[in-house]
């Protein structure tokens, strides 16, 4: 017997403290923000809505939140995050920072695609080749 | 081997070029004795001790043995002050100034370590300038930004070095640090596979969407945030990597190839702290609007 979600919970939210995962107000490290992204991920996997709440937070970088949400655009689509995660509790330079990173790792990402593509039509046409 | 240092050392470019030419000038010795003679020295900036402290720890990982000799007073008491001579056989003196923001190394696993310092360091002193709670956060940020720089993208196996100093009757907070890494021209080599010169790497570095980071961590945003929040704060920062100087002075930037390499990377900002910019002030985004 396998013990999952039930259906009717599939679509509950979770609520994440970062201050919880963290253990510290100061959310300074890389390792940190991949802690914050493994339980968001996981979640997500899960079908389920993540609300990210930053109570208690003073200080936050952006290798913290690169780790915690930017590297989350590798991994699932725009709307997938855009209808399944949700952040509270932040201080207004705390979201526009976290803004940036969520700019910046779509461009990453998509930029990214693009070198892949390019990558794999050179490689492509070297095959085609012999 | 004994080397000299000139009587000024300042957080400059000469005083870069001081510390670049000292390690060109050491740089093949091993299993010796290093004497840095301090005799003619009457003026250096304590956070230049990051710098200097990098330099001499990658002297002594080749098993030379380091000697600062002929200190004057005034340099001893605020190295002492500082924590730096204490690498050296001297015992650290109490800060009764309350000026310095001590001389450091860390691992690289010690991000938090790091954070903890600053915090007690700095921002739980009362002796430090005051400032706005905006521009705190904004400063206190920043180093970690930097911290997590060299952190992330380095590759340094011997640490990281940290220094500040507050220049009170200048209204200037003035931190430093320094790893002993690859520096930012070999990285953007290896990862891009770019070949440029030193200076120009540090410039593509604090540009645009530059980024080194490839992995499933996106990058390339820590030195952008410190580029927009000296430009407003009307402070400076400059950059030192392998022969790269790079300086952002009242909004304009200016580089400069040195004839020799310093070994890593070197940021240091200078902050106003009289600045009364609200930082604390976002845009106008609601929390629904970030994803």
């Amino acid at each position: 017997m396998r013990f999952g979600p039930k259906e009717n919970e599939m679509n509950q939210g979770i609520k994440l403290s970062v201050f919880e995962i963290v253990g510290s107000p100061l959310c300074v490290a890389s390792d940190d923000g991949q802690k914050v992204h493994d339980r968001i991920a996981a979640a997500l996997k899960e079908g389920r809505k993540v609300s990210l709440s930053f109570l208690n937070i003073t200080s936050i970088t952006s290798a913290f939140l690169n780790a915690a949400i930017g590297q989350l655009y590798g991994e699932f689509s725009e709307d997938a995050i855009r209808a399944s995660l949700q952040v509270t509790d932040t201080a207004p330079d705390d979201l526009a920072l976290l803004k940036r990173v969520v700019d910046t790792a779509k461009a990453y990402f998509k930029d990214r695609e693009g070198f892949s593509r390019a990558v794999n039509e050179v490689l492509g046409d070297e095959t085609d080749a012999k | 081997m004994k080397f000299r240092l000139p009587s000024t050392i300042r957080h400059d470019r000469a005083g870069f070029q001081d510390l670049v030419e000292l390690n060109s000038k050491a740089d093949e010795i091993a299993l010796d004795e290093i004497e840095i003679d301090m005799g003619s020295v009457t003026w250096l900036d304590a956070d230049m001790c990051a710098a200097l402290g990098a330099i001499l720890y990658r002297l002594s990982a080749e098993l030379n043995e380091i000697k600062l000799t002929g200190i004057g007073p005034d340099v001893e008491g605020i190295l002492s002050r500082n924590g730096f001579l204490s690498h050296y056989g001297r015992e650290k003196t109490p800060d009764r100034y309350g000026t310095t923001i001590p001389y450091q190394r860390f691992e690289v696993k010690d991000d938090r370590y790091f954070a903890n310092y600053i915090e007690d360091q700095f921002i739980h002193r009362s002796e430090m300038p005051s400032m706005s709670t905006g521009l705190q956060k904004k400063f206190r940020e920043s180093v970690f930004e930097i911290f997590s720089n060299a952190v992330i993208h380095s590759q340094t196996r011997m640490g990281i070095f940290s220094c500040g100093q507050f220049f009170r009757a200048k209204h200037r907070l003035v931190f430093t640090v320094a790893d002993l890494g690859i520096g930012i021209r070999r990285n953007i080599e290896q990862s891009r596979g770019i070949t440029m010169r030193a200076d120009d790497a540090i410039s593509w570095a604090t540009e645009g969407r530059n980024t080194t980071k490839n992995g499933a961590i996106p990058g390339g945003l820590g030195l952008k945030l410190l580029r927009e929040f000296i430009t407003l704060n009307k402070g400076v920062l400059r950059i030192v990597s392998d022969a790269g100087y790079w300086e952002l002075s009242g909004g304009k930037t200016s580089t400069f190839l040195f004839g020799n390499h310093f070994p890593g990377t070197v940021v240091n900002i200078e902050i106003n702290t009289s600045d009364t910019h609200s930082y604390m002030l976002g845009s106008e985004l609601a929390e629904s609007e970030i994803f």
